[in-house]
């Protein structure tokens, strides 16, 4: 985007925030349903200084962390295993393609059956969630060295190892760096549903309380910060990945 | 090394066979428990027991999906379609667009319900939002992929804007907006049901919900078989349709 | 007599087995003195490729040995033989001069002397100043000037070209083959040199080994008496015209068997 775009841009989202306090104010837009900015601004600064909030969004975040450290290694081990052993490929792949295909969070309510509502309940969900976005990225990067190169190493001496981390490694970095971070999307998402959906702690679950107790300026507060840690983490792998792929041109 | 065609498709049955031979002996030999996975035939039986049940949630949720793909496919294409073919629009719009897409509109379903309460409105509303962004994007790239030189080539032959757009444009961005429809289509699905998941009073859904505060597996997983049959069913019809707009593209 | 650096004994190679296996070469015997400039040439599919890859150690002959100064190759010898293909394959991720660097960073070579010998390299193949660029920022001409560079950095005596120049334009061919010959005539490396065209076959070599179709065998060797250094008007002698014709007249036939 272009300096004058970008001020464009912030000036209309400004202004949406400005139209909506004024509607609000005008008595245009009804309150209790969307209360207006400046009253989910002064609700959020006092959600930050209660522990028990902070406490909920510690759950969520210890949450998702969890989930992740899980699906990644467990994702990415099994998609390069799918893409270098052509036997468990073929075999396992129109299996996994399918399930990928398939939406994750109606099983959700099987979760609660096996584990109850519970905090492992909720990690369970979010790998089962996130492991097949990561195993279609840890075959994609595998198939993604261009074998030339391998060829190429070998001409001029490299050992197995030197082959890993000289051409393997590198290139994959790109493609397994996109789907961790869409991985982290699904996650998060996941996470959250479980919490609305059924739970005892969590900012997700304080989400729905406040919903269900017409709490509306705390409801948008919890919001606005979910949407902007999402969106922070998002921009954070982005720029890594942005890092680590610039030598990838598209013609 | 790999295996030649015929083992792999002998292997390949076998491993599902087994699949779903497992998931009918394991529970009926006690080997997993029963409320976790129930046998295969009971949840089946669930299904054929209580179909007036279940079809009856149908007429609900498929009001809700049609009203909801209208909205996502109707305005995130044409959305699509607008900005697709605007570079200022795209430069400005999409980067903001993909930011957003991380953020986990599930968390917007406790405002619908307090917005339209427990009805078809909240879930509508929901489904549409969730399926919007995704859908706009993915007819925004198809505009991005067609070909300038389709369109220089119909400029030089005299044709009109509306022309232009009829004959070279639109079926040009067929093939995307299949795809858009299919991505967002499932989308949709997945949305209303979740949404009846999470609250409401009829619905495939809140079917699935019900059965499993009652602790009744095969209820829940009967729920869960006939939505798997819905978006396969939606899958295999949208891939169909797919490949014949592709066939009549002839090429580029 | 020079002792030949590099020879090829009674080598054939097959691939696969029993009625479905395909014999790519057949008995190739060639020995290649130091220093000498060697085309080869043939129909498509004959086999020059494999030949390629057997002296660069990829993979052992079915039956027959290839020596290099007197050791039989059962292994990528990175120090002896460099190796620059079809595609310049250079590391996308890495700058020119990295690239060049890379054989001497598998050697574990420590990294100001491995940088100091690229830039060197960089120089000899003129591209001075393109040290950082990385591959999508160079045009295809330069690419491979980069992977010649990567091709000479551990000074080997030999130099192994699958068809180097293949996917390039008619005119940066001519340039980087004037170039080529440069650097050969300043570094006396033996260079066996695949290539899909007689022009240059005859242009660049001194010597033009022939391979018939599949299976490939040794047709014709022909030496290549024009006088060095080569010009652009040569190309347009008779004897250079003959000398492509009596190749032509091996492939020609070869071609419609």
């Amino acid at each position: 985007m272009r300096r004058h775009e970008r001020l464009i841009v912030a000036a209309a989202v400004l202004g949406l925030f400005a139209l909506w306090e004024a509607l609000v104010r005008m008595g245009r837009l009804d309150a209790s349903l969307a209360p207006a900015p400046s009253t989910v601004v002064e609700s959020l600064v006092r959600l930050a200084g209660r522990p028990e909030v902070l406490a909920s969004l510690g759950v969520t975040a210890w949450e998702v962390l969890a989930a992740f450290l899980v699906a990644l290694p467990v994702g990415l081990l099994l998609g390069f295993l799918l893409a270098e052993v052509p036997v468990l490929g073929a075999l396992f792949r129109p299996l996994v393609n399918f399930l990928f295909g398939v939406p994750k969070s109606i099983f959700l309510p099987v979760f609660i059956l096996v584990f109850g509502v519970s905090i492992p309940q909720k990690i369970a969900f979010g790998v089962f969630t996130t492991v097949f976005v990561l195993i279609m990225g840890g075959i994609a990067a595998v198939q993604s060295v261009p074998r030339e190169l391998i060829t190429v190493s070998r001409v001029y001496g490299a050992t197995r190892g030197q082959i890993i981390r000289e051409i393997y490694l590198p290139a994959m970095a790109p493609i397994l760096l996109e789907s961790a971070r869409l991985g982290m999307v699904f996650n998060i998402t996941a996470v959250l549903l479980c919490e609305i959906y059924g739970a005892r702690d969590g900012i997700g679950y304080r989400i729905a309380a406040w919903g269900e107790n017409l709490q509306m300026p705390q409801l948008y507060a919890a919001l606005a910060i979910v949407a902007a840690a999402a969106v922070a983490v998002n921009e954070a792998l982005r720029a890594v990945e942005t890092r680590l792929g610039a030598w990838r041109q598209r013609t | 090394m790999t295996w030649p065609e015929r083992h792999l498709r002998l292997a390949q049955a076998i491993l599902y066979l087994g699949i779903l031979a497992a998931w009918e002996i394991l529970p009926r030999a006690g080997l997993v428990p029963r409320l976790f996975v129930p046998p295969l035939s009971e949840a089946l039986g669930a299904l054929v027991a209580d179909h007036r049940e279940y079809l009856g949630s149908l007429p609900t949720t498929f009001g809700e999906i049609a009203v909801s793909y209208l909205i996502v496919c109707g305005g995130g294409i044409l959305a699509g379609q607008l900005v697709g073919s605007s570079g200022t629009a795209q430069r400005m719009l999409l980067p903001v667009l993909r930011s957003a897409y991380a953020v986990p509109l599930v968390v917007l379903y406790p405002v619908m319900m307090v917005w339209f309460g427990l009805g078809s409105q909240s879930k509508i509303a929901f489904a549409s939002i969730y399926a919007f962004i995704p859908t706009m994007l993915t007819a925004v790239a198809g505009v991005g992929a067609l070909s300038p030189a389709l369109a220089e080539t119909a400029r030089a032959f005299g044709a009109t804007r509306v022309q232009q757009i009829l004959y070279v444009a639109l079926p040009a961005s067929l093939p995307s907006i299949v795809a858009a429809l299919r991505l967002g289509g499932a989308l949709v699905i997945v949305g209303v049901i979740v949404a009846q998941m999470l609250g409401a009073a009829e619905g495939l859904g809140f079917l699935i919900t019900r059965h499993r505060t009652l602790l009744n597996s095969p209820g829940v997983y009967a729920g869960i078989v006939l939505v798997l049959l819905i978006t396969g069913l939606h899958e295999i019809l949208l891939r169909g349709l797919e490949r014949k707009v592709a066939a009549y593209r002839q090429g580029a | 007599m020079t002792r030949a650096l590099v020879a090829i004994c009674g080598v054939s190679q097959r691939f696969g087995a029993g009625e479905s296996g395909v014999t790519a070469l057949d008995s190739i015997s060639l020995e290649i003195p130091d220093a000498q400039f060697v085309a080869v040439v043939g129909p498509s599919g004959c086999g020059k490729s494999t030949l390629l890859s057997l002296v660069a150690g990829l993979r052992l002959p079915s039956s027959g040995t290839v020596l290099c100064d007197g050791e039989p190759i059962t292994a990528p010898m990175p120090r002896k033989v460099g190796m620059i293909f079809q595609e310049a394959n250079l590391l996308p991720w890495l700058s020119a001069v990295d690239n060049v660097a890379f054989p001497l960073k598998l050697r574990r070579v420590a990294k100001a002397e491995r940088l100091a010998a690229a830039r060197r390299m960089l120089e000899l193949t003129g591209l001075a100043g393109f040290e950082d660029r990385l591959p999508h920022q160079l045009s295809g001409g330069m690419k491979q000037r980069v992977a010649i560079a990567r091709g000479l950095v551990q000074n080997p005596a030999v130099l192994l070209m699958d068809e180097p120049f293949a996917s390039l334009d008619e005119q940066t061919r001519m340039v980087l083959g004037d170039e080529l010959l440069r650097i050969w005539s300043e570094t006396r490396k033996t260079v066996l040199f695949v290539t899909h065209s007689l022009n240059e076959a005859v242009y660049l070599a001194d010597r033009v080994v022939v391979l018939s179709a599949r299976p490939g065998r040794v047709v014709d060797d022909v030496l290549v008496d024009l006088p060095r250094p080569r010009s652009f008007a040569m190309a347009a002698s008779e004897r250079f015209g003959a000398l492509k014709d009596r190749i032509w007249q091996h492939i020609k036939s070869a071609e419609r068997a």
